[in-house]
């Protein structure tokens, strides 16, 4: 259960920070595509052997990708591409499941969550990849605030907008990809949305919302642990809804002010 | 140095010549307006000194640099763009717009210091709304955000100033005194500015030289010169009639007698 704690909190800073911009660039869509395109590259570490939290992080990073480089060509809209890609990696996770038949079990885990097998290297998988998401968006953060407020003004101070769009996207891959576990990849996209949408009622600057969205993201992974223990319930269906409660609360604190 | 020299510069999209055989050269230190109507190329042309377009022929220079070197620097120009849509919702305040304009400055893996704060600062209170600065910008006036987004475009103490429409959301009473402060601060710092609209009566008395684009340039050169029946048919087509308000309006007498 530490561990769980431990992960849970690493989660929720990084879901807390990539949250504010999903929310701000719109990207719901992507990131529920990505997460659910995380199947198929799970599903690709059952077939091949191989640990399916690396596979998945490479997936998820090409799908990201992917659909970066199909919208870009102008001929599919982006949520076209995302549906796309969404589908087709499900529909590949479930053909390659169904020829590796002896992991129903583990896959229940990957899909809602599995917080008590969490391993000693997973642990420290993810101090590092958080690590790494964290210093990078705090290291590019003017530069994907001025992005989401004006591309065509970003450009014209010399970012280089196509790399930092990029780099966002992969942020956001591996940000699905390490919350998998305490969440599941079926509602991991709601770590995504939930924390910054809540943050965003409240904010007047990004910083605020920052802080707010990391905060909230914490207070409902530990309180959502907390209840699945005491309960006895999913913890990733516990944590979401959780953060789902805590955000109509806050939306109706907000109205009648 | 010329701070914009073009030649025969043509863009072509989509089989159609959004603009043909442009060549201007601008001296540093002068302001510019490009006036015609909605769809003439404009903004396109404007696009395209910033290097956010390229060209399909001809030669673009910037102080004698290729648009897309500039565009890696990052604080040459000072941009408008025209339309600046921004959800009233947006965790932006004043202050933290204005000091996006000092981002080009800054560059990338730094953070910004007092003296960036001290700059943003200067520039709200140069455009008189130094008193907004902790507000959501995007729930401001129309007029209090083209101020502030001019302030952005100053903080970054650019050479060139690239204003598109700037004076969209302003009403009549308040244009006058935006190109007035516009005028002001461009003789103070020397800027060389360019700007486009389509309120050719407002900014004649503003601008050092004046060039009329419909897809290619009808006139160039003294603003009073635009105010011409010709280039008027020319810039705008037929049925176009000039009226020009002084303190008395013959124009407007005339009809009013008729």
């Amino acid at each position: 259960m530490q561990k769980a704690f431990f992960v849970g909190i690493l989660v929720s800073l990084v879901s807390g920070l990539v949250s504010v911009f999903v929310v701000l660039r719109k990207m719901s869509f992507i990131g529920a595509g990505i997460s659910h395109a995380a199947f198929g590259g799970v599903a690709i570490g059952f077939f091949t052997g191989i640990n399916p939290i690396i596979t998945a992080i490479f997936y998820c990073i090409a799908v990201a990708l992917g659909i970066e480089a199909v919208s870009r060509k102008g001929k599919v809209s982006e949520d076209a591409s995302i549906g796309i890609f969404f589908a087709s990696s499900m529909a590949l996770g479930i053909i390659l499941i169904s020829l590796s038949k002896e992991y129903t079990i583990d896959l229940f885990g990957y899909l809602f969550g599995n917080i008590l097998a969490i391993t000693h290297g997973e642990v420290l998988l993810s101090l590092l990849t958080a690590g790494l998401v964290i210093v990078g968006m705090l290291l590019f953060l003017k530069e994907l605030y001025l992005i989401t407020y004006n591309e065509e003004i970003a450009r014209v101070s010399g970012i280089s907008v196509r790399a930092i769009n990029i780099f966002f996207l992969v942020v956001l891959a591996v940000s699905i990809v390490i919350s998998m576990k305490i969440v599941g990849i079926i509602l991991v996209s709601a770590l995504l949305v939930i924390p910054g949408a809540t943050a965003q009622l409240f904010a007047r600057k990004l910083s605020s919302m920052i802080f707010i969205s990391c905060g909230f993201a914490m207070l409902s992974t530990i309180l959502g642990l907390f209840l699945s223990y005491e309960f006895d319930i999913a913890p990733g269906g516990s944590i979401v809804l959780t953060a789902a409660a805590l955000f109509f609360t806050a939306l109706f604190f907000k109205r009648n002010q | 140095m010329e701070a914009i020299e073009i030649n025969n510069l043509n863009l072509n999209f989509n089989g159609k010549d959004v603009l043909k055989d442009i060549t201007l050269s601008l001296d540093e230190g002068r302001f510019i307006g490009i006036v015609g109507p909605n769809g003439g190329g404009k903004t396109t042309l404007l696009r395209v000194i910033l290097g956010l377009i390229k060209p399909s022929s001809g030669q673009i220079f910037v102080f004698g640099k290729l648009p897309e070197e500039i565009l890696k620097t990052g604080n040459i120009f000072g941009y408008l763009p025209q339309i600046l849509k921004v959800e009233p919702n947006f965790p932006v305040r004043v202050i933290d717009v204005v000091m996006m304009g000092r981002y080009g400055k800054i560059g990338m893996l730094k953070w910004p210091r007092g003296r960036d704060l001290e700059k943003a600062m200067e520039c709200l209170s140069m455009m008189g709304v130094a008193d907004l600065k902790e507000m959501l910008y995007g729930q401001l006036s129309g007029g209090q955000q083209q101020r502030v987004s001019i302030a952005r475009a100053l903080a970054g103490e650019p050479k060139i100033l690239i204003l598109d429409e700037p004076s969209t959301g302003i009403d009549v009473v308040g244009q006058e005194d935006f190109y007035h402060l516009l005028k002001g601060l461009q003789k103070k710092f020397n800027h060389t500015v360019i700007m486009a609209s389509h309120d050719i009566g407002a900014i004649t008395t503003y601008v050092d030289e004046i060039a009329c684009l419909n897809h290619t340039f009808h006139y160039q050169g003294n603003p009073l010169g635009a105010l011409d029946e010709k280039v008027m048919t020319n810039l705008y087509g037929k049925n176009i009639d000039l009226l020009i308000h002084t303190d008395i309006c013959d124009k407007c007498e005339r009809l009013r007698r008729e």
